[in-house]
């Protein structure tokens, strides 16, 4: 028995079952980042050491201070991402916006991290 | 149940230990992926046999394997009975109930799914129970068991054609 009989031997059943979990599957694969509930918290780590710890539902924008200067953070609509950097090849700026994971920027050692931060074992939010 | 059925379901557990062992050798890309070759003679044998014996040559290779590798009532026990039983009841829920609506193949992909449903659920009641992890895992595992499901259909159609073709020469005499 060929392959090719074989295929014309399956029900339509089987080609619709077929084609449409390949459907489910693929657009579950490319929506289910959207879907998931990204962090409630970003912690900025500058030099190693946590510097704050922000609520992401709060849009805001702020500096901070790296070994080469000053970094700029922006958060809105639940997103992160870095607008200004003093380092060269402003990887962390291309990056764009985050919903969850990291930015890190190594020339300026500041580390973005999306998650849910235990507040009670950093500081608190403050003002930049 | 009579003799010759029994040495029949024996046989067929050994070749899906068999086969069970062999796929656990094969390197994947990735760790949990399982090509589900021993779902190949649970499918063969629930098509020959029915439902009863299907079910039991699951078993006994779930059992037997978890044995053999040490790792009986372990958490990869749990998962591989909850998916084996799942999927053969799935299966077999799919011929009876719907007779000829799916061929080999798509009662393959009926089974892979359910067993990839059952090991999803099972995996978060039990072991992880974050439902991020699962969700974002979830189109990756049905994507991949909708195609081996496919691959192992279409060798079960081959291997159930090539057996219907023996027996008939056998009956002819030759």
């Amino acid at each position: 028995m060929s392959l090719r009989k074989l295929l014309s031997s399956t029900t339509s059943a089987d080609r619709i079952l077929f084609l449409l979990l390949l459907l489910l599957s693929f657009s579950g694969i490319l929506f289910v980042r959207e879907v998931l509930p990204g962090g409630r918290t970003v912690q900025i780590e500058v030099n190693g050491r946590p510097a704050y710890v922000l609520p992401l539902d709060k849009d805001r924008a702020l500096t901070v201070e790296g070994p080469l200067g000053k970094t700029l953070i922006e958060i809105k609509d639940r997103r992160v991402r870095v607008t200004e950097s003093p380092c060269h090849n402003k990887l962390c700026i291309q990056q764009g916006w985050v919903r969850s994971g990291t930015i890190i920027c190594l020339p300026n050692r500041v580390v973005i991290t999306v998650g849910d931060h235990d507040k009670s074992t950093t500081v608190d939010a403050t003002t930049g | 149940m009579q003799p010759r059925d029994k040495y029949r379901i024996a046989l067929l557990a050994a070749y899906a230990l068999g086969l069970h062992g062999f796929e656990s050798l094969l390197p994947t890309p990735i760790p949990w992926l399982r090509l589900g070759l021993a779902n190949l003679i649970t499918l063969i044998t629930l098509l020959l046999y029915g439902l009863r014996p299907a079910l039991m040559v699951t078993l006994i290779r779930v059992i037997l394997a978890s044995l053999f590798a040490g790792t009986f009532l372990g958490p990869s026990f749990i998962l591989s009975l909850g998916g084996g039983l799942t999927s053969t009841l799935a299966m077999g829920f799919a011929l009876f109930a719907a007779e000829r609506l799916f061929s080999p193949v798509g009662l393959s992909i009926i089974g892979a799914l359910f067993h990839n449903i059952a090991q999803l659920f099972l995996a978060y009641f039990l072991f992880i129970q974050r439902i991020e992890a699962i969700l974002l895992i979830t189109p990756v595992i049905l994507l991949l068991g909708t195609l081996t499901g496919a691959v192992n259909g279409v060798i079960a159609s081959l291997l159930i054609n090539n057996l219907k073709k023996t027996a008939q020469k056998i009956q002819n005499g030759n």
